[in-house]
């Protein structure tokens, strides 16, 4: 048998010694996480895979309004399990809020939703949990402006510059890696931050909060999830990409990732508010990957192409411009169509803080635009037919100055994405 | 699907077994020997680079406390980092002899992570123990790799921290959650599984 053969032997021989127990957590939630069930249960169970201490207010079941069904919680026999009586429930949604000692001294807390004759409410819009904060804004933002870093780098480097010129290897793979990295530390603090908006947990409480509700039973753990290890994929293509000179890994990395933008929209207003259809989940995805084309490749060429590689600012520019035109009006199109789903009546935009705030983003939208139009009918032209001395250097502070707009835009799209659609 | 967490500790037991047999191997030999299949050289790079890979499919999964799944978060990040950084260096693409403190930097930064997410002391439970001897054995163990860093041919900090990586993976080996340490366990631990 041949080395690396044998050593793949001894190491999977060495993992496969059978399994035994772990972590103390929840195994097995009863009601389940966002059962429905036909009538009121007689009682909520909770069983953990070890020994756990209770006190009389481990569990407690809440109604909609926040008033309280159940009874004082107790251990049962084998101290594994925790059992609150509940009384009669009506129809309606609960969230049960539980916290116990774990056998290793940890605090363990956790929030879930059941229905009783109704749909449970994700954990997310449980009784107590808060909405979006400002903070959650700015982290949202971080996540449009690592996204756009990354499809934006990687869309610029293949369909602008048609792979990667030495000159512009170093910073253009350190500019997408900034933005992997990024994508995945604020990914991870955005959830952490909603799940505790979801179970308004002090902080040292939180640090032992069972997180599997949010994880596994919302579409925005579900998002987290397939984002979070999709973008682990991609860091590993740009790697070896970068690693061994292969530019043509970099293709699956951006379809990987523009597919990926679609857990956004697959876990938002789009796809979860009255109204929702495949259309507006497609239109979101739509709006959202040109956006981060557009944002990211204007960030590319004002900070690798303009500074960097004199000899390819006017073709990279005049290739840019063609694509901007179309992403553009991708962008106009899938966002007038959102609007209009959102915001069937006009007045929604001046009576509801949605409509004020998709107000101040089509203001936005509209001097971008009027930028972007300068740059297509008076700098392309010039540049297309000659490189006149003094204009590169104003070019690249005027790509700098649409890509300041370009972020702004993000800002206000990240507070509207955050906000509740009317209706 | 979650697989047992003890069956995930034992995967990178193995892990670090094969670090740490890589390791003590090329101080043996000295690292020409070493480097004479090109295959060697990526190895534990490598091996390192996947570990860190892995990690993130466990910090997903592993989701019944925030601080379990920022621990292996950051755990995933520095093995990706060192062995990422390794294999540049490996390959060429890198040339600075510096990165190669990304190795000490990732035993440093596991050391605290495995230290700040267990909460009891040494003797609650085995896992308490395994988790407090690992953390200090990662960041005294840090040592070795920043000082080879500076002399990279050096027999002792290549044994060292090949020896480093070995005991790490011993204690991984060992980890269990409600087990006896010494013959003691806390009363409020539980009921030893083993």
């Amino acid at each position: 048998m041949r080395a690396p053969a044998l050593l793949f032997a001894v190491a999977a021989g060495l993992s496969l010694p059978g399994a035994a127990f772990a972590h103390a957590s929840l195994e097995q939630p009863s009601p389940g996480y966002r059962e429905r069930l036909a009538s009121s249960p007689p009682a909520v169970v909770l069983r953990f895979d070890q020994e756990v201490t209770a006190f009389p207010d481990s569990i407690v079941v809440l109604n909609s309004q926040g008033r309280v069904l159940s009874d004082q919680a107790a251990l049962t026999a084998n101290r594994r399990a925790v059992l609150a009586p509940l009384r009669k429930l009506p129809r309606g949604a609960y969230t049960v809020r539980w916290h116990i000692l774990s056998s290793d001294g940890h605090p363990v807390s956790g929030l879930y939703t059941f229905g009783v004759g109704v749909a449970a409410p994700p954990p997310t819009e449980a009784f107590g949990a808060s909405g979006p904060t400002r903070a959650e804004d700015i982290v949202r933002w971080a996540y449009f402006l690592s996204l756009s870093l990354v499809v934006g780098g990687l869309g610029f480097a293949l369909l602008v510059l048609r792979g990667v010129p030495p000159q512009l290897s170093q910073r253009l793979y350190k500019l997408i890696g900034l933005g992997i990295v990024a994508t995945l530390e604020v990914g991870i603090v955005g959830f952490i931050m909603r799940a505790e908006g979801a179970l308004q947990l002090p902080f040292r409480k939180l640090l032992y909060a069972d997180l599997t509700p949010i994880a596994s039973g919302t579409r925005l753990g579900s998002a987290f999830t397939a984002m979070t290890m999709g973008f682990v994929i991609v860091s590993v293509l740009v790697y070896l990409a970068w690693l061994f000179d292969k530019v043509v890994l970099l293709w699956p990395a951006l379809l990987l990732a523009l597919g990926l933008a679609s857990g956004l929209s697959l876990s938002g207003h789009q796809a979860a508010d009255r109204g929702s259809s495949a259309a507006t989940e497609l239109a979101d995805w739509i709006h959202l990957s040109a956006a981060l084309l557009w944002v990211g490749g204007l960030a590319v060429l004002a900070l690798c192409v303009w500074p960097l590689a004199r000899e390819l600012r006017r073709t990279a520019f005049l290739r840019f411009s063609r694509l901007a035109t179309l992403l553009i009006a991708a962008l106009l199109g899938a966002g007038i169509y959102l609007s209009i789903v959102r915001l069937p009546a006009v007045d929604d935009l001046w009576t509801t803080r949605y409509g004020e705030v998709l107000l101040v983003k089509v203001g936005l939208v509209s001097v971008a635009l009027l930028w972007g139009a300068f740059h297509h009918f008076v700098a392309r032209p010039t540049l297309a037919s000659a490189e006149p001395s003094g204009w590169p250097t104003r070019l690249g502070r005027s790509l700098l100055g649409e890509s300041s707009i370009a972020m702004a835009i993000l800002l206000v799209a990240a507070i509207l994405v955050n906000s509740k659609p009317p209706g | 699907m979650q697989p047992e967490a003890e069956f995930v500790h034992w995967l990178f037991a193995t892990g670090f077994l094969v670090l740490g047999v890589c390791l003590l191997a090329e101080s043996v030999v000295g690292p020409d020997v070493w480097g004479r299949s090109i295959w060697r050289a990526y190895l534990w790079p490598g091996a390192m680079f996947v570990m860190g890979v892995c990690m993130w499919p466990v910090m997903i999964l592993f989701t019944n406390s925030t601080i379990h799944m920022v621990a292996h978060s950051a755990w995933a990040q520095v093995l990706m980092l060192s062995g990422g950084a390794e294999l540049a260096l490996a390959r060429g693409k890198l040339r600075s002899p510096y990165w190669h403190l990304t190795v000490g930097l990732a035993l440093v930064v596991s050391g605290a992570a495995s230290l700040v997410h267990e909460q009891n002391d040494w003797l609650f439970s085995r896992a308490a123990f395994v988790h407090h001897a690992m953390g200090w054995v990662m960041i005294a163990g840090a040592i070795f790799p920043i000082a080879r860093t500076f002399r990279p041919r050096s027999f002792a900090l290549g044994a060292g921290f090949a020896a480093t990586l070995l005991v790490i993976s011993v204690l991984l080996y060992s980890h269990r959650d409600v087990a006896e340490i010494f013959g003691h366990i806390s009363p409020i631990a539980g009921t030893p599984h083993r």
